[in-house]
């Protein structure tokens, strides 16, 4: 049954936005961490149920149709998830299958969950709670994932305390690696940004970065060749997915997709799929607590700026060359037709 | 930044608006190496520094060969090569960086519009020299535009060269090179005019090729505060009050307006961050910001960044 496309109640978007964001994918968990056991989600203040039955994955409202239990408070068995209040059950495509208090009645359509398109890729669960009419929205792209010599890596989600838009600012941003992240990578004497320039793309921008600027490891005693110039190639799709390709001396590469998903205009979700052709000796663990450590040294950025939001205004904050890619941002969400959603 | 001091060897035109020039090292040395896709920043007279790529082979190690088009809207530099510089004149030059350099493919795709050709061309000889498969595409408006004529006529032993030219009906909007339907294994590079290089990469994406398998190389405009070079004022006036403002050469219509209690919304004031962007009802704008695409800086319903950009009429009428 097609879910009725209006925002949630208490929802912290305007109204216009909030429409304007459902339209588009965006990922609400790690596909190996859903099973048949109901799990929750929260994406633009919906509260989401995710669950597998016979293999097929499946996003709800997370409300019984019947008296309205969240039924991420219940449990499952083989055919699907049980509400705990009455034990009605939902299996594939979120339809009702039993009713253990009436076994014997056919089962109306008014019975079954309000379900929402979804979408399995780079190891994430994508969906989207209001497709437009007759337009499939476009998920994004990630360079690399499928070709045979990259490995694959999804990183544990990441909870932030601010709204996306200004996580994937800060993901883009060039200028701050010399002061914030020089405990993982930069180098703090390095801080001059060359000029680069963003390139609009059908689905957003994207950047070529080149500085000296090494993505080796603090703790690495790998160095690149004397005068090695670093590429980071950037990839957004507009809303809140960007990817990252950082090209390595020796053909070496890692790419990194920033897929925030905006739980509320106050919340994100951090979910980062990684691929590469190298390194594949080093558990994951390891990468999985490499990146750890950068979204942490970003935290406390994001989560202080003020406006909380992202001011699509552009003369309510200051500019300098190396802002390029947030400008280049900014505008691409301005041309979307995003509109109060910036200001508090 | 190291630099090399060089004389002026050569001149030559190359097509109506080009002009090549080859540089030898002043004391007679060899050049610092480079790599195909390369540039250097070449110090011109007052000042001004501007980035030109290497055009030349880059097994050359006795002299380097760049090309520079006439720009209309010439913020000095091009003015400067193509008025004032003669042979056996002392330049000085930055050692070569690449940010633009070749990467491993079995085939390479070369994509030039106009004067970005300069680049490609190292890239077909490198290319060329160490026996890896290319095709180069060079798009010009028409025919007297194309640069090394002499050299493209030699052609290559492993790769191919074709024009396009868009008065024969050639321009990349119609024909892109057919070669863009099989990405497999390619590498494409893009260099020219920022429209054509979008249009190539969107186009490249919308057939298949994955983007970092797309190169392209635009030297950032450098925002340029209003300077004494555009040699004559021009008024300025306001849809809402009717009242008009001459802009001087040496000042900015933003600090024009400002002086006359007119509020402006700046915020970089260079042309990058698009704050000040205002819509013209009249009159034809010098654009000078880099925040625009080429698109909207070419379309009916245009804005004009007020920090820098200037006019090409006598009068401009905005919407403030």
């Amino acid at each position: 049954m097609k879910a009725k496309i209006t925002p949630p109640p208490h929802c912290t978007f305007e109204p216009d936005d909030w429409e304007r964001l459902a339209r588009h994918w965006h990922p609400v968990a790690r596909a190996v961490d859903i099973s048949n056991a109901p799990m929750k989600a929260v994406l633009l203040d919906e509260q989401l149920v995710i669950y597998r039955v016979k293999g097929q994955v499946v996003v709800a409202r997370d409300v019984c149709p019947h008296r309205g239990v969240p039924l991420t408070l219940g449990f499952h068995d083989e055919a699907g998830i049980i509400c705990p209040y009455h034990g009605l059950r939902f299996g594939e495509d979120g339809r009702c299958n039993r009713v253990p208090s009436s076994p014997d009645q056919a089962i109306p359509a008014k019975l079954n969950l309000l379900t929402y398109p979804t979408e399995e890729r780079f190891g994430l669960i994508w969906t989207c709670l209001a497709p437009e009419e007759g337009a499939t929205p476009m998920l994004p792209q990630m360079p690399h994932w499928e070709e045979p010599d990259f490995q694959q890596i999804v990183c544990p989600h990441f909870d932030i305390a601010g709204f996306a838009g200004r996580q994937v600012e800060g993901f883009l941003d060039v200028a701050h690696f010399a002061w914030i992240h020089t405990e993982t990578f930069a180098d703090p004497e390095n801080q001059e940004v060359p000029p680069y320039i963003p390139v609009e793309t059908p689905y957003g921008f994207s950047v070529d970065y080149w500085s000296s600027v090494s993505n080796y490891s603090a703790e690495s005693d790998k160095q690149a060749p004397e005068g090695f110039q670093w590429l980071r190639h950037f990839e957004m799709h507009l809303p809140f997915t960007a990817t990252l390709t950082i090209h390595f001396p020796d053909a070496e590469k890692l790419v990194i997709m920033n897929a925030a998903s905006p739980v509320s205009a106050r919340k994100t979700r951090l979910f980062a799929p990684i691929a590469r052709n190298f390194d594949l000796h080093i558990p994951v663990e390891d990468v999985h607590a490499f990146n750890h450590r950068v979204f942490e040294e970003d935290r406390l950025m994001v989560e202080t700026q003020r406006p909380e939001r992202l001011p699509l205004d552009l003369t309510l904050e200051a500019h300098i060359p190396a802002d390029r890619s947030s400008i280049a941002y900014r505008r691409g969400l301005k041309k979307q037709g995003f509109g109060e959603f910036f200001l508090v | 930044m190291q630099t090399i001091e060089v004389i002026v060897d050569a001149l030559s035109r190359q097509g109506s608006k080009n002009i090549a020039l080859t540089l030898v090292s002043a004391d007679g040395g060899p050049l610092p190496s480079w790599q195909a896709g390369a540039h250097v920043d070449l110090h011109l007279a007052g000042g001004l520094v501007r980035q030109y790529s290497l055009a030349g082979d880059p097994q050359q190690r006795d002299s380097y060969l760049l090309c520079v088009k006439r720009e209309a809207a010439s913020r000095g530099g091009s003015r400067f090569v193509h008025e004032q510089l003669r042979l056996g004149q002392r330049l000085t030059l930055s050692v070569p960086r690449n940010i633009f350099s070749l990467q491993p493919a079995e085939h390479s795709v070369l994509m030039a519009g106009g004067i970005g050709i300069t680049p490609l061309l190292a890239m077909a000889e490198q290319l060329d020299a160490s026996g890896q498969s290319f095709e180069l595409h060079y798009y010009v408006k028409t025919q007297a535009d194309v640069a090394f004529r002499t050299r493209l006529h030699q052609g290559f032993r492993h790769g191919s060269c074709t024009l396009w030219s868009g008065c024969e009906g050639h321009s990349p909007r119609r024909d892109l090179p057919p070669v863009l339907h099989q990405p497999e294994g390619k590498r494409l590079y893009l260099c020219g005019p920022a429209a054509f290089m979008a249009h190539g990469e969107a186009e490249a994406i919308n057939r298949g090729w994955s983007a970092d398998r797309i190169h392209s190389e635009a030297f950032s405009a450098v925002a340029i505060p209003a300077s004494a070079e555009s040699a004559e004022g021009f008024t300025v006036t306001l849809s809402s009050s009717g009242n008009s403002y001459f802009v001087p050469p040496e000042k900015s219509i933003a600090v024009v307006l400002l002086e006359h209690q007119v509020a402006v919304p700046l915020s970089c004031e260079m042309g990058i961050c698009g704050a000040c962007l205002t819509p013209v009802l009249s009159g034809e704008v010098d654009h000078r910001d880099t925040v625009q695409s080429q698109a909207e800086k070419s379309c009916s319903d245009q804005q004009i960044a007020l920090c820098c950009s200037r006019s090409r009429t006598p009068e401009l009428v905005i919407a403030l």
